[in-house]
This record gives structure tokens, sequence and C-alpha cells, in this order.
């Protein structure tokens, strides 16, 4: 519990025990000193009880100086005195019961006393004081006083029975004196001892506590030093013991942590190094290995730090160095193929030359029998032109025949519109008739009507006018047959003007087509005169034909004598492919002996 | 007994010739706003004026279209009162006279309309003898001829037999 505490808790603690057991020590002594001083009190108490009781007897005693002084004299101012000093005695009696109020036996013997000095005053002082008074001035009066019972004897009086009591309570006072002052003595002594003994324990007690402070103050350094020592002599593992929970032992613990920090900082920078020198022998390795010309060292080593970056730097190198040899040798393959391909192709050139030459002296003979072909074109072609003349001839004379037909056309254009206006004249005379027949239907009717009223009235008039009857009725039967055969005409008149209407629309349909055979014939005549002049063109486009046809005879000849030319540059070619196929052989030398150089790098991974 | 032979629709009817005084020709009748159903208008007949009923619609048929035998004939009509008027009617077919014997008329013996009568029957098939007395209902006839107490005796005197 003690190690718990803080250094500072610890000096506070030791100090204020210290001062604990001062003050304890202080308050013993001062409850001594409070009772030795009130025992000191009651000394001086009694000292002043006994002068009280002196002052008392003073008092009795002046009191009877003054009595006999006037018993003597008895002068006025005598008397006067002695009451004065008479009154003085109450006074006394109540200070001396005042001061021994805390001694209840005292108290008695005082009242008793001032019962006595009462009794002793009123009989002995007063009476002698009347006495005295009623002698007055008479001479021998001190005398006669002198021989009073009161003053003659001394020893059986009232008054010496006051002295001996007063006696009795100052010798009470005495005895509680000589009691105070052996208590007060005692006290001393007590005090003494006190101070000794307690001023001894509180050095002992102090010691004690400076004794446990420095332990608990130099123990933890001197442990402190030691292992600073011990590391410092190179034991990394040494460690302080903690001892306390104060600010020792934190500084302890901490300094436990920084040589643990310290230790472990140590062996992380010692693996740190290791790793690096491996790393460092790693890339060694791939290089010493590129160096002797391997390059298919794989670099392993990666990180962000320096030797990271080498190592990225390096392999980039390699990579770099890598796909350059390899292309190197993809390069010397590829010349040295190339090489063998030209030189392959060169030698199909030379044989292609020497066909070509061959293929030229076929030409010519092919160019020989173009030159016949041509010939016998030509007189093809003058066959062709008299058989163009024939059919020029015809055309024109179709042409003739045609103009004739388009003539007729024309005359039965003008036919046909005659008719159509006969028809025309047809027509409104039908439509005469018709208005004709309309007043004859009208008559009709009127005649009908006529006869019916006439047969009525016939009827009406009755024998006399039955051959009226007769006639009535005969001429309703005409008035009906007029009107039959007025509907017949009108039939008829219908039936006619329909197919007058009908004939003007067949005459028109009839001018209309041929109106439209007169305009095909115009067009047949057009596309016939087309056709001649096409096949008067004709002609000279076939002298063209024939001028063409010996031109290209001519040009087959030179054809011949351009093949001969190109035949001489044939043979050249092949001489200069010759000379190529040499340089193309040298070229080859040269590729090859570049891939064995560059083969002596190997690059594959 | 001879009868003037007309069509109503399309059958025959008959009416006597005693009852008829003349056949004139269709023509332009002035029109009677809000007359009763059958009349068709007033015509001018030599100066007096005749209402028009139209046969057609007398006899609950639509109104006769306008043929060239359409007539109008003019008849006289008797009263119950016995006065006398002239009357208009418009007949189709009017197509003339004809003979019937009273043997050849037999009672129809069907309950139809008011003024048709006997029928005969011949080869051109069944004609039906019109009554002229009861061709008018009596309020058609107050209607057509209001005070027909006092003027038939002053316009009809001649006609009468």
């Amino acid at each position: 519990m003690f190690k718990d505490l803080s250094i500072k808790r610890k000096l506070y603690l030791g100090f204020g025990a210290i001062l604990a057991i001062i003050l304890a020590l202080l308050i013993i002594a001062y409850n001594r000193f409070n009772s030795l001083s009130e025992a000191n009190q009651w000394d001086r108490h009694t000292m002043d009880v006994i002068q009280a009781i002196d002052g008392l007897r003073n008092d009795l005693l002046q009191v009877q100086v003054e009595a006999r002084g006037y018993y003597l004299t008895g002068t006025a101012a005598r008397l006067d005195r002695t009451r004065k000093e008479q009154r003085d005695i109450p006074e006394s009696i109540q200070t001396l019961q005042k001061l021994t109020r805390d001694n209840p036996a005292q108290v008695t013997r005082f009242s008793k006393l001032e019962s006595m000095i009462t009794v002793w005053s009123k009989e002995v002082i007063e009476s002698q004081l009347v006495m005295r008074e009623q002698l007055g001035n008479a001479p021998g009066a001190a005398d006669a006083m002198g021989k009073t019972p009161q003053l003659a004897s001394t020893a059986n009086s009232a008054i010496g029975e006051i002295y001996k009591f007063m006696d009795d309570a100052a010798a009470e006072e005495h005895r509680l004196l000589l009691e105070r002052s052996a208590a007060s003595t005692s006290l001393q002594e007590s005090m003494r001892l006190v101070i000794t003994v307690g001023g001894m324990a509180c050095v002992l007690l102090g010691a004690l506590v400076a004794w446990l402070l420095v332990g608990s103050l130099t123990t933890p350094l001197t442990n402190l030093t030691a292992a600073v020592g011990r590391i410092a002599r190179g034991d990394q593992g040494a460690r302080a013991e903690v001892l306390s929970n104060d600010e020792l032992g934190k500084v302890t613990t901490e300094f436990n942590r920084m040589a643990q920090s310290i230790q472990d900082s140590q062996a992380k920078e010692k693996a740190v190094s290791d790793e690096l020198r491996a790393k460092v022998d790693s890339l060694l390795g791939v290089v010493s290995k590129a160096a002797s010309g391997d390059l298919t060292g794989n670099i392993e080593v990666t990180g962000s730090d320096a030797i990271g970056q080498l190592a990225q730097g390096l392999d980039r190198m390699f990579e770099n160095l890598r796909s350059l040899l390899n292309n190197v040798q993809k390069a010397g393959i590829q010349v040295t193929t190339s090489a063998t391909e030209i030189a392959a192709s060169a030698k199909q050139q030379e044989a292609t030359g020497i066909e070509q030459a061959q293929t030229s002296v076929e030409i010519l003979s092919t160019t020989k029998e173009i030159s016949a072909n041509a010939s016998q074109l030509l007189k093809t072609m003058e066959e062709a032109t008299a058989v163009a003349d024939y059919t020029t001839t015809a055309t024109a004379d179709a042409q003739g025949n045609l103009r004739r037909m388009d003539s007729t056309m024309q005359h039965m254009v003008s036919a046909t519109d005659s008719i159509n206006a006969k028809l025309a004249a047809l027509s409104e005379k039908a439509s005469n008739i018709n208005s004709v027949l309309i007043t004859i239907t009208k008559v009709a009717d009127q005649t009908n009507i006529l006869s019916l009223n006439a047969a009525i009235e016939a009827e009406k008039a009755g024998e006399a006018g039955r051959g009226f009857s007769v006639v009535a009725t005969e001429i309703r039967r005409l008035a009906d047959q007029t009107s039959v055969s007025t509907w017949d005409i009108e039939q008829m008149l219908k039936e006619m003007q329909s197919a007058v209407s009908a004939s003007v629309m067949g005459m028109d349909k009839f001018s209309e087509e041929i109106r439209r055979s007169v305009g095909e014939v115009r067009q047949v005549t057009d596309q016939l005169s087309g056709v001649m002049d096409q096949v008067q063109k004709l002609a000279p486009q076939f002298d063209a034909v024939l001028q063409g046809m010996q031109s290209q005879a001519v040009g087959a000849e030179q054809i011949s004598a351009t093949m001969m030319q190109l035949n001489d540059a044939t043979q050249q070619t092949v001489e200069s492919l010759k000379a190529t196929s040499e340089a193309v052989h040298q070229l080859q030398y040269a590729a090859g002996d570049l891939q064995t150089s560059v083969a002596n790098f190997a690059v594959a991974v | 007994m001879k009868l003037l032979v007309f069509h109503i629709g399309v059958d025959r009817y008959g009416l006597r010739l005693r009852d008829v005084v003349r056949v004139v020709p269709l023509l332009d009748l002035k029109h009677l706003p809000l007359a009763p159903e059958p009349v068709v208008g007033l015509m001018d007949y030599h100066g007096a004026s005749v209402p028009v009923v139209d046969l057609c619609l007398a006899s609950g048929l639509p109104p006769g279209a306008d043929h060239f035998d359409t007539r109008i004939i003019v008849v006289d009509y008797r009263a119950p009162e016995g006065t006398v008027h002239l009357l208009g009617l418009r007949a189709e077919r009017v197509q003339g006279v004809q003979e019937v014997r009273d043997d050849q008329l037999t009672e129809s013996g069907v309950k139809a309309a008011p003024f048709l009568g006997q029928v005969a029957g011949d080869a051109r098939g069944m004609l039906q003898m019109v009554e002229l007395e009861q061709l008018l209902t009596p309020a058609l006839r107050i209607a057509l001829f209001p005070n027909a107490g006092n003027a038939g005796s002053a316009d009809d005197s001649g006609n009468l037999p």
C-alpha cells in the first residue's frame, strides 16, 4: 500500500506523522500546564481566605481598641470611631463568606462566627458603651469601667471564644493549603515525565519516517543506474525491476519500454540489412550472368525502395536488351530469307527473260496472220456496202406508198364529217315530227272527251238521241284509233331518233380511229425516213472501217519490228539479273555472319 | 242502263249516266286550305264554282296520279233534303260508256265503303256501281253545302227533271 503512493504523498505522509506526534505532545503539555495554574489559583485563594480571617481579627481588635479608648476618655470622637469600626465587621464577614462559598464547612463556621460576633457586639460592646454614656464625664468613670466583669476577666469572655473559633478556621485553611501545594508538586512531576518521554518518542518516530522515505526513493534509482550500466556494457536484455507505482516506478517502466524498443529497432535494422544484402546478391547474380552473355536471368527483387527501383530499372534494361537482341536475330533471319528469296526471284526472272524472247518470236508470226485476216475482212466490207445501197432504195419506195395511204385517210375523215352533218339534220326533222304528233295527240284527246259528252247528251235525250249516240260512239272509236296510231308513230320516231344517235356516235368513233391511223402512218413514215438516213450513213462508215483495216496491216508490221527490239532488251535484262544474283549471294553470307554473332546471346526466358 | 266507266286504283267502277252532267279534261284547281280530306279544290264550270272530290282519297287510297285519261266528272248531287248541287269527281282512266243490263247486277253482299253498290261481271272483269247519294258523309256535305235549303232552288231549277 505504501508502494502505490507517489513520492509527494510519501513526503506529505512522513512529515505529517512527525507533526502529529509533536501536536499530541503539545496538547498533553498544555493540559498539564492548565492543571498546574489551577492548582496555583487554589493556593492563592487559600491565602486570600487566611488574609481575610486576619483582617476580621484585626477589625475586632480595632473595635476593642476604640471601645476601650472611649471607656477611658469618654469622648464622642472615640465613640464615633468605635461605631464606625463596628460597621466594618459585617462587611469583612461577608467577604469571608463570599470567598469560602465552595467550602460548606467553612460557610457554616463563618455564619456561626457572625452570630457569635453579633451576640458579642450587642452584649459586650453595646452594653459597655451604654454604661460609659451613663457614666458620662463623672470622675473615675474610667476606673469604673475597668472594673466591669467584661473587662476584668479575659479568659472566659465571649471574645476569647471568637478568637479561638477564628484560629480553627485559619488552621483549616492552612491544612487545605498544604494539601493543595502537594497536588501541584505531583502535577509538576508528571509534566516533566511527559515532556521527557514524548520528546524521545518524537525523535524516534521522525528517524523512522526519514529512514523509510530515503529507502523508497533511493532503491529504484539504484536499480535504474545498475540497469543503465548493464545496457552500456552491451547487455541488451538488461531491465530494471519495478518496485513501486510512483513516479520512479513509471520512470522505470518507461526506461524498460525504451530499452525494449531500442532492442526491437536494432533487430529490425539487422533484418533490413540482411534483406538488402540478399537482394543485392540476387541482382549481382543476374548481372554476372548477363555479363557472361546469358540474358535469361530473371530479376525477382521488387519494392518501392532504391534497391526495388534499381531492380525494376535493371529488369526493364534486360527486357529491352532481350527484345533488341530478339529483333536483331529476327532481322538476321529475315535478311537471310529475303536474300534467298531475291536470289530465287532473280533466277526466275532470268528464266522469264528467256521465255519472253521465245514469246516475241511467236508474236511475230501471229502478227503476220492478222494482216492476212485484215485483207479478207476488206472484201466482206465491200459486199456489206452493196447491201446497204439496196436497202436505201427499198425504203424510199415504202415511204412513197405510205404518203399515198395518208392522203386516202384524209379523204375518209372529210367524208365522215359530212355524214355527221346529215345525221344532225335528220335528228332535227324527227324533232319537228314529234311536235306535230303532240298536236295530233291533243286533238285526239279533245275528240275523245267530246265524243264522251256527246254520248252522255245523247243518252239524256232518250229515244231522240239514239242515232246521235251511235255517231258519238263512232267518233270516239276514231279518236281512239287516232290515239293508237299516233302512239305507234311516236314509238317509231323514237326508235329512229335513237338509231340516228347511235349512228352519230359510231361515226364519231370511226373518224377518231381514222385520225389515229393517220397519225400512226405518219409515224411509220418518219421512222422509215430515219432508217433510210441511217442506212445512207452506213456507206461512209464502211469506208472508214476499210481504211482502219489497212492501217491495221501497217500496224502489224510495226509490231513485228518492235518485238525484235524487245527481244534484244530481254537479253540485256537476263545479263543484269545474273549480276544481281551474285550480289545477293554476298548479302546472304553477310546475314549468316550476323546471325551467328547474335546467337551467342541466350535470350529465351 | 248505261254507265260511265272509270277506275279507282286498279278496279273498275260505274256511275249512272243520268247523274253525269259533263266530262271535262283535268284542269288547274283552286286549292282550299284546311278543307276536309277528300276535297282537292274548286273548279270553274261555266262561271259557277264547283267543289271537286278525289275518288281515290274518298276510297282511302293515295291521291290519284295525273294521267292523260284522268278527268273530272261533273255530276248532279242530290242531297237528302232534295236540293241538287253540282259536284266534281276526280277519276282515273275514264274509259267510256258501257251498257249494263239490270239482270247482270247483283248485290255485292259485303259491307264496304257506304257509296259502293251492286256489282256486274263481264269479259273485262268485275264492275261495281258507285251510289252518288252515299258519297258524301253528313259532315262533309254540311262543309261543302252549308246553306242547302234556300240556295238550291235558284241555281239548279233548270237541271231538275
